[in-house]
Parts: structure tokens; sequence; C-alpha cells
């Protein structure tokens, strides 16, 4: 049973992931389409990490002492600064490990 | 529609963006390995083997909709259920095939298989901006597999960890992710319509999480990429 969740999972992901990318399929992408797609990448990145920082499932976390918060927010900061990926999220995660402890 | 045509490459064109892209990839592979140790224990958690845990991540490899399922099967929600919030939960990547279409589409039956497969939300941080001129499919096909075979690394090593390590979960793991997002969408925001994009996201993310509305992320991001559009006519 459970390996048949995971495949007909795999199906419906694979699916989902593949559906815009045949090309038998009608699209034509306007101007205006595609400056809002031009907005996909910041917005689904930002939706994902909304939740994550906020809740711990479906609680939210205690403020103020929320180490996600203050974590991210040094990382939006840092990020802001240091253009540089990997050092950004090396250094929030030490904050946020340090943070942890500390709360 | 017009089909490339089956180019042949000589091997440094091939080798050469596919480590490239690998390369590019390494930082979100590092960020995503907690939240692998997260799924790989989970899987353990919720009653899964091991071996299922793994097959999980090397059949679905998408993070977020693995998480979910999993405290699913472990509440004992039906099938149907699961399938349907696997389906919401993804759904962005309908997004992600729109966005890379241009770059995907031309490419022959077994690239687009393969690349549609290994498309998940950091692969799409990566490419999703490059643009049809600046695309290259081996360095898209590195990327993907490198992060690929992290994924599943990191699944193992927490199906490991998960017989000795108790409440894995509450190491904090997942803030690894939001880190990493958070420092790639920094730097993009160099103008109005992208902030204001951003922060109806983050808003509205937190906001509907809350309501616990279903398809929540697909609704957030459709409604942060409207915003941003709007913001971006008056300007222009």
């Amino acid at each position: 049973m459970i390996w048949l969740t995971i495949v007909l999972m795999g199906v419906i992901v694979f699916f989902n992931r593949y559906c815009f990318l045949a090309p038998s399929l009608p699209v034509r992408l306007s101007q205006r389409m595609r400056t809002l797609l031009g907005f996909s990448v910041p917005a689904v990145l930002t939706a994902i990490c909304g939740p994550i920082i906020a809740f711990n499932g479906d609680e939210w976390r205690a403020l103020p002492e929320n180490p996600y918060l203050w974590a991210a927010v040094f990382a939006v900061v840092l990020a802001f600064f240091l253009r540089n990926m990997l050092a950004v999220v090396v250094l929030s995660m030490l904050m946020f490990t340090l943070l942890r402890a500390l709360f | 529609m017009t089909y490339q045509s089956t180019l042949v490459e000589p091997p440094m064109l091939r080798l050469r963006p596919a480590l490239q892209g690998a390369v590019a990839i390494l930082p979100l592979c590092l960020a995503v390995l907690p939240w692998g140790i997260l799924a790989g224990s989970m899987a353990i958690q919720s009653g899964m083997t091991g071996a299922e845990g793994l097959g999980m991540s090397a059949i679905v490899f998408a993070g977020a909709s693995q998480l979910v399922a999993m405290g699913m099967i472990k509440s004992g929600a039906g099938l149907l259920a699961i399938l349907v919030s696997t389906f919401f939960v993804t759904a962005q990547h309908f997004l992600y095939g729109l966005r890379l279409r241009e770059c995907i589409a031309p490419l022959p039956l077994r690239w687009r298989v393969v690349l549609a497969f290994l498309l998940t939300d950091e692969l799409f941080a990566l490419t999703g901006n490059q643009g049809p001129a600046r695309f290259n499919r081996w360095y898209a096909l590195g990327a993907g597999l490198a992060f690929y075979l992290c994924w599943f690394f990191a699944t193992l090593l927490g199906v490991i960890a998960a017989s000795s390590v108790s409440n894995l979960d509450s190491y904090g793991l997942d803030f690894s992710i939001a880190a990493t997002f958070i420092a790639i969408v920094v730097p993009m925001i160099r103008n109005l319509p992208v902030l204001a994009c951003v922060l109806t996201a983050l808003v509205l993310s937190i906001g509907l999480h809350h309501y616990q509305v279903p398809g929540a992320l697909i609704i957030t991001t459709v409604a942060a990429m409207v915003v941003g559009l709007l913001c971006s006519r008056g300007q222009a």
C-alpha cells in the first residue's frame, strides 16, 4: 500500500512538472504573461519561506524568542550586503544555531 | 513549434557545463541536507520502512510533499487524500514548466522527461531566470543530477540517524532551506515591483497557512506574481 502511494505520488508530481513542458500543449505566451512569470522565482521561494519561519507545523512559533525569525532577519540583512549565497547560508545557519542555544 | 535537431555536442561541451551546473547547485545541496535528513527520519517515525523512505525520495523527489504525505500516512489518512494534497502542494511546478517552456519544450522527448523529473524548487531557483539564450541543457542536467544524488543520500542519512537520534525534527533542520531561499531572493529585489511581490508572498503565505487553506502555496505564488505585474505596469 505504501509503495502504491509512493508510485502514484511520483506520477502526480511528474505530471505537474512535465505538463507545461510538453510541446504539443498549445500555449503561446504573451508579453504580459512573460512579465508575470518573471515574478515566479521570488514569489514561490518567499511563499515557501514564510510558513517555515512563522509556524511549527500548525502552531505559531513563540514571539519574540523565535530563532527562525531573527535568523531569517539576519539572513536578509546579510544577503543584502554580502552577495554570496554560500556565505549567507552558512553564516545564517550558524546564527540560527547560536540563537537556538540562547532561547 | 520548431524542433531543434539533436545536435551531437563534443564531449567538452557536455561535460563542462554539466560540471558547472553541479558546482552551481552545491550551496543548495548543502542547504537541503538537513531537509533530506528530516525526510528520512520522518519516514521511519511515520512507520515506513527504510526502503520505503528511500524509495519515496528516489521516486517522488519533492521534499515538501514528501513531508506532508508522511505526516498524513502517520495519521492514517486515505490514499486519495494523500494524492490530492500531493497535487496541491506541488502545483507550483505548473509555473516552473510555463516559465521554462521556451527552454525545454523544443528539446527531444528524453531531455524533456529527464529535466522535468529533476525540476525541483531548487533547480528552478537556479535556472528559472536564465532565459532561452543562456539556458544550457547540460548545465541543468548536471545541477539536477547532483541535487538528486544529494537528496537521496541525505534521506539515507536520515533513515540511519532515525534509529540512533531521537526527535530529529526538534533540531530546526528546516531553517536551512529558508536561509537558502532568502539568499537567492534578496539579491533579486532590485525594484519596487519585485519588493511588492515578495512582501505579498510573505504576508499571504503566513496568513493562508494560519487558516490552513488548501493549495496555499500556489494561491500565494500566483497572487504575489499578479501584484508584481500590477506594480510594474505603473512603472513601465
